[in-house]
């Protein structure tokens, strides 16, 4: 058990001891190699396979809003997950008061997917060190560097660290260089359109309508997704170039102003789907127009929701 | 009969084959693997990997989206003709094969047969590639498979080094062999020895003595409350597993087509009905339902689980639940005895 | 559309036409090869009405409603106006042209303008040519896994 894991162990534990929480949400052991599990503690006694590590990639903001509002809440976040609880509750899903935040300086969560990529999808066993990964296979051992197999959003994270948790064990990550992030929109903006139109078909045409993007981000939490409406029909359920377009685009759209760019869609899919290039293009779009960057605080409204008659002088052409 | 198919000779047979088949094999694509047309090129095939592919191929005798009627705004009506070219599948394992033959049972039964999956199936030959070094996430001996296991395959061939065995099973796979150099009773011998070592090698995953009575007897039980909590009804395992037949018909009124689409029990909508009930409320009935319907409710229907444990679900949940830890835990639930 | 015509969807809320004259040509002498699609107010436009839009061959999609100063329901439009720019900022990301959506803000003494800015934009629409992206809803152009 690393430094990081025992703290994080010991704090649960008091704070279900002292029944400051209903429920503790961190990670277990994984049972299929490279996925430790969200876990969902309610005594002290269950944390005997408690996990919290680099391979650890669901965003769990995801599972605030499957509680009833008066469910006091704790969780280990990251800086991306205390954005997205942030956003949250300013979206009035969950009461801060009934939240605490155990916060976590993010060195970043490693792309399952790399790994499989480059040592097959047969995983014996992986070791994490603050200078490397061991991965082993049947076959073969293989030797990664931390930054080998960050995800793409963690490579570009510009907000490593927590915002506003209760309580932060670790020390602080320095931020990535900002004008990092702005890489990958910058390259794909840099293509010719119709190279970009082919590059997102390409992408989407894998999809195979799972879902498991839309139901891995913490925003999507709607009762029923527009992909569910018959009247009016806004996309075809099949998997045609249309149905899957749609679904990509107005996914992405919907969660302009809501997007921390965690990454968890990309890594949720089974068929290696980009999708974090469209996000970031809104997320960027945010930023430069209305100097917003989501989750920052736990109150200020996104900018769909902010408009004020202030706006008569944008958008003049 | 058994028959030699040196590499060196993959893609002159393949070639052959094209001639009177649409060859079907796994092939690079994206980061991993898939069955697509073979188009000559023997470098992208992909009979190496200790792996599946993701997508599975249910998808090429039931397709995510079919086609199933056409219609004008004057009430005119067509079907597409039923798709009988000739298909040969190249290289699918023996979970998969096996799972066509499960699937038969829902699609060409006595009652009722589906004529889109019968016309493909009747068209299709399969060479099923047994996993000579099964791998750790797959768990087919456990669900009454076996890597090697014959059940739908036409020829079942194993790799042996710089060549692969083909051992025909069926008429069509007698065929298919002609030409090819026979097989040594040395290499027989060999082959033989090979499969029983890659099934005995492979532990058991959950014990299926007594399980279904173990689920039925727990259906109310709390287990399903705290099993589903991590799972987020996505359509990920559903869609990737080869015996998973559910379907939701559409119509498309912007095609003025009618379609089929697979369709998934995780999802919330899957049983909502028009007045707005939904049985399956909540995320508990719903994993609850995937466990019960694959390892109790099959059994009921033709008396075999319905799971060939080729463990995609197993590597690709994007929360990392294991069917076979959750049933390993579900196989400790009581079974009450109740006294009358 | 045709060599010559591109085809145009105008969303336009149904309180920015002051003029009878401009409201009757939108409603009954529209050139054929421009669709309207007339809503409550400009916030009522969901991105997806335009996407499908699109997606039906549209070759340009205009955009009319009130000036932020007069909507008729006070900030319909203001919203809209957030909310549709960074849409067609979206699909300017993917390839569909951002220069193939247009918004046009009207006020009340702008009599005459709508007439005007569909001949503009048909017109830079010519000289663009057909789209070509995203055109999947469009009978024969739908392509896919299974077409």
């Amino acid at each position: 058990m690393t430094d990081l894991e025992t703290k994080l162990k010991a704090e649960a534990k008091r704070l279900l001891d002292e029944h400051l929480v209903d429920v503790f949400i961190g990670f277990r052991k994984e049972n299929a190699p490279l996925h430790p599990q969200p876990a969902f503690f309610t005594q002290s006694d269950q944390l005997d396979d408690f996990v919290y590590n680099n391979l650890c990639q669901n965003n769990l903001a995801k599972f605030l809003t499957r509680y009833p509002r008066e469910t006091r809440i704790g969780m280990i976040v990251r800086g991306c997950e205390n954005r997205s609880v942030n956003h949250l509750i300013v979206e009035r899903q969950h009461p801060r008061e009934n939240i605490v935040l155990i916060g976590v300086p993010c060195t970043g969560i490693y792309d399952w997917r790399k790994i499989t990529q480059r040592c097959g999808e047969e995983i014996s066993s992986v070791e994490i060190t603050s200078e490397k990964i061991l991965v082993t296979t049947p076959k073969s051992k293989f030797e990664f560097e931390p930054k080998e197999l960050l995800h793409v959003s963690c490579a570009r994270c510009s907000q490593p660290n927590p915002i506003n948790a209760d309580l932060v064990i670790g020390d602080p990550v320095e931020a990535k260089d900002p004008a990092r992030a702005k890489r990958q929109v910058e390259t794909f903006s840099g293509m010719a359109s119709k190279a970009r139109y082919e590059w997102f078909t390409h992408e989407a045409e894998r999809c195979i309508r799972c879902y498991a993007c839309r139901e891995a981000c913490p925003m999507c939490y709607c009762a029923e997704c527009f992909v569910d409406h018959g009247a009016p029909r806004w996309t075809e359920s099949m998997v045609s170039k249309a149905g899957m377009q749609t679904w990509h685009i107005i996914r992405a759209f919907h969660q302009t102003g809501r997007c921390v760019d965690c990454g968890a869609c990309e890594r949720a899919c089974p068929m290696d789907i980009r999708m974090t290039y469209l996000t970031e293009k809104l997320n960027t779009d945010m930023e430069i127009e209305y100097q917003f960057v989501c989750g920052m605080d736990d109150k200020t409204q996104p900018p769909f929701a902010a408009f004020t008659m202030d706006d008569k002088t944008r958008f003049v052409a | 009969m058994n028959y030699i198919l040196t590499r060196n000779d993959i893609p002159k047979v393949l070639e052959k084959w094209s001639e009177a088949y649409q060859v079907i094999a796994p092939q690079k694509y994206s980061n991993f693997s898939a069955f697509l047309p073979y188009e000559g090129k023997a470098e992208q095939l992909c009979l190496e990997y200790p792996h599946n592919t993701r997508y599975p191929p249910k998808a090429l005798f039931l397709p995510q989206s079919e086609e199933l009627l056409k219609y004008t705004k004057d009430g005119q009506a067509s079907e597409p003709g039923l798709d009988t070219k000739p298909k040969l599948i190249f290289g699918m394992h023996a979970c998969d094969t096996r799972a066509m033959t499960l699937l038969d049972t829902v699609f060409d039964a006595k009652d009722y047969q589906d004529p889109f999956w019968k016309a493909r199936r009747e068209a299709t030959a399969i060479i099923t590639l047994g996993c000579d070094e099964p791998c750790k996430t797959c768990f087919c001996t456990t669900v009454e498979g076996s890597p090697f296991n014959r059940q739908g395959a036409d020829i079942i061939m194993t790799n042996i080094g710089e060549a692969f065995h083909l051992e025909a099973l069926t008429p069509k796979g007698e065929k298919l062999c002609k030409g090819l150099p026979l097989a040594t009773k040395a290499k027989d011998r060999k082959v033989a020895k090979l499969q029983e070592q890659a099934t005995i090698s492979m532990p058991k995953a959950f014990e299926t003595e007594g399980l279904k009575a173990t689920l039925d007897a727990n259906f109310d039980n709390n287990y399903w409350e705290e099993v589903q909590r991590s799972c987020l009804g996505c359509g990920v395992c559903t869609f990737l597993c080869p015996t998973c037949f559910c379907f939701d018909i559409a119509d498309e009124a912007a095609r003025s087509k009618r379609y089929r689409n697979w369709d998934t029990c995780m999802f919330s909508v899957y049983s909502k009905e028009a007045s707005g009930h939904n049985p399956r409320p909540s995320r508990k009935e719903r994993t609850r339902q995937r466990l019960m319907h694959k390892y109790s409710y099959w059994v009921d229907q033709i008396g075999k689980i319905g799971c060939t444990g080729c463990g995609r679900c197993v590597r690709y949940c994007p929360v990392g639940l294991d069917i076979r830890a959750m049933l390993r835990e579900a196989g400790t639930l009581p079974v009450e005895v109740t006294h009358a | 559309m045709s060599a010559q015509e591109p085809n145009i969807v105008l969303f336009q809320c149904q309180w920015c036409l002051y003029a009878k004259t401009d409201q009757d040509w939108v409603e009954n002498a529209l050139p054929e090869n421009m669709h309207l699609v007339k809503t409550s107010c400009t916030g009522r436009i969901n991105p997806l009405f335009v996407l499908n839009a699109i997606q039906g061959g549209a070759d340009g999609v205009m955009i009319s409603g009130c000036k932020p100063e007069v909507c008729h329901f006070k900030e319909g439009n203001l919203g809209a106006r957030r909310q549709l720019t960074a849409f067609q900022s979206l699909l300017n990301h993917i390839g569909y042209d951002r220069s193939r959506i247009r918004f046009v803000w009207m006020d009340l003494q702008d009599t005459g303008r709508i007439q005007k800015e569909l001949a503009v934009f048909e017109k830079d629409l010519t000289e663009m040519g057909m789209s070509g992206v995203l055109v999947t809803r469009k009978p024969g152009f739908e392509g896919g896994m299974h077409d």
